[in-house]
């Protein structure tokens, strides 16, 4: 029975540890025929191939699915920036026109987010390729971030932070230039 | 957006409004200097060798004991200005100083050791003749006033009076000289001009006249300037015509005997006043024998009166001064000779015996650029083997005091011509060195002709240089960082003057009224040049111009004094060097005829120096420096060129404008008549100064433009009528290019005098209400309205609007010496005025408080505008003093300039004293504070940056880790 061999053996025992009978087996470790039984009994509900598994596996082929689900989820995404409005009006109105950090933050926010929704419109439409009033939620997904934008500029406005006034550029009126030269005063 | 900007603006106003210095800053970016002005009287502490004090009494009405050591001041005390605080006598006894004040109107003891009042009376009216201490058998105790009609006696004690008698024939004689040799009589010497002598002999005891006689003297006009009393009552007089000396016994009456100097072998220098100088050591004493002849310019005698005979003991010629002194027994004499160009030497003589005393020759080095001596204050002293030491002050007409110790070491220099600054500029500070070497690199005369290999080379060694400099700077800052501040002594000399980082430090240029000029150091108030103008006329006029600043290497900077002798009307130019006082090389223009005006054109010649245009009496017009380029530019832009004139005797106001060929034409003019009101000042605006912000942003964020008028002349006059109810003052506003009048406003029941400033948009003047009887300030704005005209050319010529004028007063708690508007780099700061009070604080005042602005009802706007509402009263804030406890006495101008940083503008108040100092109107927003942690900051950083790398290498370990597990 013995034989000469290494470790590439002892692989080999191990791999054939996985079926349950051995057409043949290399023993390295001498005689001990008892502890080679042990090994074999331990070995043998643990180390399975990845991905195996005793019990048969269900079938998990894609089924066909409902229409109106998507169509649902797709409607919920495209109305998705409408619906944020009425809360925006809320925060607004809580948040008052006092320029203090956090309405400043607040204002951040409600301008940055439209505009970040609006940068990814492509992403977006990614999402609703499957339905099919794409064009529909489309349209109604840039209405609602356009509305949610012109909310926030229109926040800026009654805090004042937008340049209309005549007196926001009044910093870039340079001095006018002198056309005459004039001097004198008292007579010395 | 506009409110973000207010709200910064509201904090920068609201801390602005807390402008104190805190305890550690005092004397870190001020400093002050104590003047006394032109000596008149002085008298050494004769008390002993270790006394070291010297009482001086001066022109500016002030009575100060200086340190001789030091030359600083003990004490001060400045009396009123004008006559009515002049100092007419100084009389030295003891520990008391007595000062007649005021024409005769005071007596007043003072502790020279102190400087305390011991004790001050009124003196009866009448002008005051002389005043001299009178003593008796050995002790003095009393002072004897002779006024015009009167005299008194008053002890020394206390003041009191011992008696008053009034002098006979006092409508005809002219009493002028009061004697006393200490033998219980008092001389009173009147005389009646060209006829007689009047002596009249008082007793000390009660007042009773006891002889009165008079002696025939018609050559004699004044006692005081020829006679002089010698040895025992022997009045002595000199007169020039018959070049004689006449004598009178004052005991035994007899007539005067003539003493023909020819016979005593003297020569006077014809035309020459001979002048006696007699010592009367002790007041209970007669006056010594000997005495001084001085018969030329540069020639005395030292004479002696001997049983009747005058006998000549020394002839010192030449001799610029001579002096008596005093100690202990012994009476000197110090003759001042000149010895050449560059020094004078002083000797010693005994004055019993006229020979020269060994080892006592001083040299005193005479200042090239001063002026000759002119006084001689000798302190004489004993030393300890019995021989006499001295030391002299000398006093030289350019007003300097000059201490010196044997063998002439110069112990300290007073420049008193500060103490009457007239007009002052502040110019930048030159590069270093190696900043202008770079400049040099790079400036146009490094020729584009050198080789590429050799401007390689050059730049370089400039790299080079500016390393070295950069690591000497460095190690020089380390240096000083060890030591302790007090030892850190930055000694400012013309080599290691240069500009700073932020241009903080600059050269004050000052003019003062005896004609001496001054630069120094802002930062430590060092003189670093002076240079006196002798032939400067009594009541000159002086206008100071920077025709080039510093910004032109390697053209030195260049200023123009132009000095105007008013009697004569004719000006000459003084052109030098502002940092090293240099007179310069260009050859100022000959001005035959009388000049009117100059004005600075912002037009520069090929070297960079601004054209100054002298306006003469002809209403001609000459260009310095008058090259071929200057001529040419001025032709292409003569037509834009105005000028105007005020003529305050006349009342007239006239503008001329400038032709091709140089003449000028007249095309306006305004007669204010002289009868009704004077024009007292006329006040245009700085043509160095910045209006950063076009307009005033309202509460609904509109915009209110600002009429900013570059030609706009705000005049002052005041009623010729001083009534309180009738009198009235009246400000008018004028472009001086059209002579348009844009407003014109009247006070009544106002009175003068006015103070003006007239900066931006705006005219602050304050006055004084008979009325109601308080100073007022008054607040002129003028604004375009919500539309802007022409928003990129200003041309008096195309105004078609008139603008709108606000206006409102205020109630100051003060009366005021003078004012000025702070000046900033960008003029974004907010505008504070510097008000000198007669206290001798300087006030910082937000012009935010004089606003015509401010509403008396608050609204919504005008709170969101940061407008204070309306209060009558100004308030003085001691926070807003800027000069904490350092007095300014009799403040006369205040000069401000800006600095390199937008926030801080540099002052300067002068009067009696100098001070300077920085304001920061809006706080210093620009500059890091001084208790700025760079430690913490640095450390922190330092931490941070460790923390991070260490935090780095675990991510990484434990990242390893994991990977491996």
């Amino acid at each position: 029975m013995a034989s000469p061999g290494g470790q590439g053996g002892g692989a080999l025992s191990t791999r054939g540890g996985g079926a349950r009978r051995m057409k043949w087996a290399l023993e390295l470790s001498m005689g001990n025929s008892r502890s080679r039984g042990d090994r074999q009994g331990g070995q043998g509900d643990v180390v399975y191939p990845i991905g195996f598994s005793e019990k048969p596996v269900p079938d998990t082929s894609i089924q066909e699915t409902d229409k109106n689900l998507v169509e649902k989820r797709c409607w919920d995404v495209a109305l998705g920036p409408l619906k944020q409005i009425p809360m925006n009006l809320f925060i607004m109105y809580m948040s008052g026109n006092t320029i203090s950090i956090f309405p400043i933050m607040m204002v951040c926010m409600m301008a940055w987010r439209p505009i970040q929704a609006l940068m990814s419109m492509s992403a977006t439409f990614k999402l609703l390729e499957s339905s099919s009033q794409q064009w529909l939620q489309g349209l109604v997904y840039l209405v609602g971030n356009l509305l949610g934008s012109a909310l926030a500029i229109y926040k800026c406005q009654s805090m004042g932070l937008l340049p209309t006034h005549s007196s926001d550029w009044l910093a870039f009126i340079g001095p006018p230039e002198r056309m005459e030269i004039m001097g004198g005063g008292m007579v010395l | 957006m506009a409110k973000l900007i207010g709200l910064c603006l509201n904090v920068v106003i609201l801390c602005s409004t807390v402008g104190a210095v805190f305890e550690d800053q005092v004397g870190k970016f001020d400093w002050r200097q104590q003047y006394v002005g032109k000596v008149l009287f002085s008298n050494f502490d004769a008390q002993s060798q270790s006394s070291k004090k010297v009482i001086v009494a001066t022109e500016n009405n002030v009575f100060a004991s200086l340190n001789i050591r030091t030359g600083e001041l003990f004490w001060r005390h400045v009396d009123a200005i004008g006559p009515e605080g002049k100092i007419d006598a100084l009389l030295h006894h003891g520990q008391d100083a007595l000062l007649v004040v005021g024409d005769g109107r005071l007596l007043r003891s003072w502790e020279i050791n102190i400087g305390g009042l011991n004790w001050e009376i009124v003196l009866d009216s009448g002008s005051f003749q002389s005043a001299c201490l009178i003593g008796q058998q050995d002790i003095v105790k009393h002072v004897a006033v002779l006024k015009k009609t009167a005299i008194s006696l008053h002890y020394l004690s206390n003041g009191h009076q011992k008696w008053i008698e009034n002098l006979p024939e006092s409508e005809t004689v002219d009493y002028q000289s009061v004697y006393s040799g200490g033998n219980g009589e008092v001389y009173v010497l009147g005389i009646v001009p060209h006829s007689h002598i009047a002596i009249v002999v008082y007793s000390l005891e009660d007042g009773e006249i006891i002889r009165q006689f008079s002696v025939e003297a018609p050559w004699l006009s004044n006692i005081q300037a020829s006679c002089a009393v010698i040895g025992e009552g022997m009045l002595t007089c000199a007169d020039s015509a018959t070049v004689s000396l006449y004598m009178l016994d004052l005991e035994s009456q007899t007539e005067m005997s003539q003493i023909p100097l020819q016979s005593l072998g003297l020569e006077v220098t014809p035309g020459f006043q001979p002048v006696l100088r007699s010592t009367q050591p002790n007041a209970a004493r007669p006056p010594l024998s000997e005495f001084f002849l001085q018969v030329g310019p540069e020639q005395h005698l030292l004479l002696q009166l001997n049983d009747g005979q005058i006998v000549t003991l020394r002839d010192f010629n030449p001799a610029l001064l001579v002096s008596f002194a005093t100690t202990g027994e012994k009476t000197i004499a110090a003759v001042m000779s000149p010895k050449n160009t560059t020094a004078c030497s002083l000797n010693l003589f005994s004055a019993e015996t006229g020979r020269r005393l060994l080892d006592t020759t001083l040299i005193f080095p005479l200042d090239p650029n001063g002026g000759k001596p002119e006084e001689l204050y000798v302190q004489a002293f004993l030393k300890k083997d019995d021989s006499v030491g001295y030391r002299v002050m000398v006093q030289t007409e350019d007003h300097t005091l000059t201490f010196i110790q044997q063998p002439g070491r110069v112990m300290w220099t007073r420049e008193e011509a500060l103490s009457d600054v007239v007009t002052m500029e502040m110019v930048d500070l030159p590069l270093t060195g190696t900043q202008a070497e770079l400049e040099g690199e790079f400036g146009k005369k490094a020729g584009s002709l050198d080789g590429l290999f050799s401007m390689v080379l050059k730049r370089l060694s400039s790299q080079l240089i500016l390393l070295q400099a950069s690591i000497s700077h460095l190690w020089k800052l380390f240096y000083d960082a060890r030591k302790p501040r007090s030892q850190v002594k930055n000694e400012v000399t013309i080599e290691n003057l240069s500009r700073d980082e932020f241009n903080l430090q600059k050269m004050m240029v000052m003019v003062t009224a005896s004609g001496k000029l001054f630069g120094i150091d802002s930062k430590t108030g060092t003189i670093v040049w002076r240079h006196y103008l002798d032939n400067i006329p009594a009541n000159a006029a002086f206008k100071l111009m920077v025709q080039r600043t510093t910004a032109h290497f390697p053209h030195p900077p260049q200023c123009t004094l132009l000095i105007k002798d008013k009697d004569t009307g004719l000006a000459t130019l003084h052109v030098f060097n502002p940092i090293f006082g240099k007179k310069s090389h260009v050859t100022p223009p000959a001005m035959p005829q009388p000049i009117l005006q100059s004005l600075m054109l912002p037009v520069m010649d090929q070297d960079y120096a601004k054209v100054l245009l002298l306006v003469d009496d002809q209403y001609k017009v000459s260009a310095f420096p008058s090259t071929k380029n200057v001529l040419q530019q001025l032709q292409e832009i003569a037509s834009t060129i105005f000028f105007y004139l005020v003529d305050s005797s006349q009342g007239r106001l006239s503008g001329y404008r400038l032709r091709t060929d140089l003449s000028t034409e007249l095309i306006w003019e305004v007669v204010v008549p002289t009868e009704v009101q004077k024009i007292v000042s006329v006040k245009g605006k700085r043509p160095n100064e910045h209006v950063h912000s076009q307009g005033r942003v309202m509460g609904d964020r509109s915009v209110l433009y600002k009429y900013l008028n570059p030609n706009l002349l705000a005049v002052v006059t005041e009623s010729t009528d001083t009534h309180p109810e009738r009198s009235f003052m009246g400000i008018l506003l004028i472009d001086g290019v059209t002579g348009r009048i844009i407003h014109e406003a009247v006070q009544r029941k106002a009175k003068g005098p006015v103070h003006i400033v007239h900066s931006e948009n705006w005219v602050v003047y304050e006055y004084w209400s008979t009325k109601s009887r308080r100073n007022e300030f008054s607040v002129i704005e003028l604004y375009e309205g919500m539309e802007l005209y022409n928003s990129t050319v200003f041309s008096s010529l195309d105004r078609p609007h008139a603008p709108q004028v606000l206006q409102q007063s205020y109630i100051f708690p003060s009366s005021i010496s003078t004012m000025e508007a702070t000046l900033t780099e960008k003029g974004i700061t907010s505008r504070h005025l510097l008000i000198g009070l007669p206290s001798g604080g300087i006030l910082s005042l937000p012009k935010m408080f004089l606003d015509p602005r401010r509403p008396e009802i608050v609204t919504e706007q005008s709170r969101e505008e940061n407008l204070i509402p309306y209060a009558p009263e100004l308030l003085i804030r001691s926070e807003w003093f800027i000069n904490y406890n350092q007095t300014v006495t009799r403040v006369r101008g205040i000069y401000t300039a800006p600095s390199g940083l937008e926030s801080t503008c540099l002052v300067v108040a002068y009067g009696l004293d100098i001070y300077q100092t920085r304001v920061y109107p809006s706080k210093q927003f620009d500059v890091l504070k001084d208790d700025y942690d760079y430690m913490l900051i640095s450390s922190v950083l330092l931490a941070l940056f460790f923390a991070t790398m260490i935090s780095k290498r675990l991510a990484e370990v434990k990242l390893l880790n994991r990977a491996w597990r």
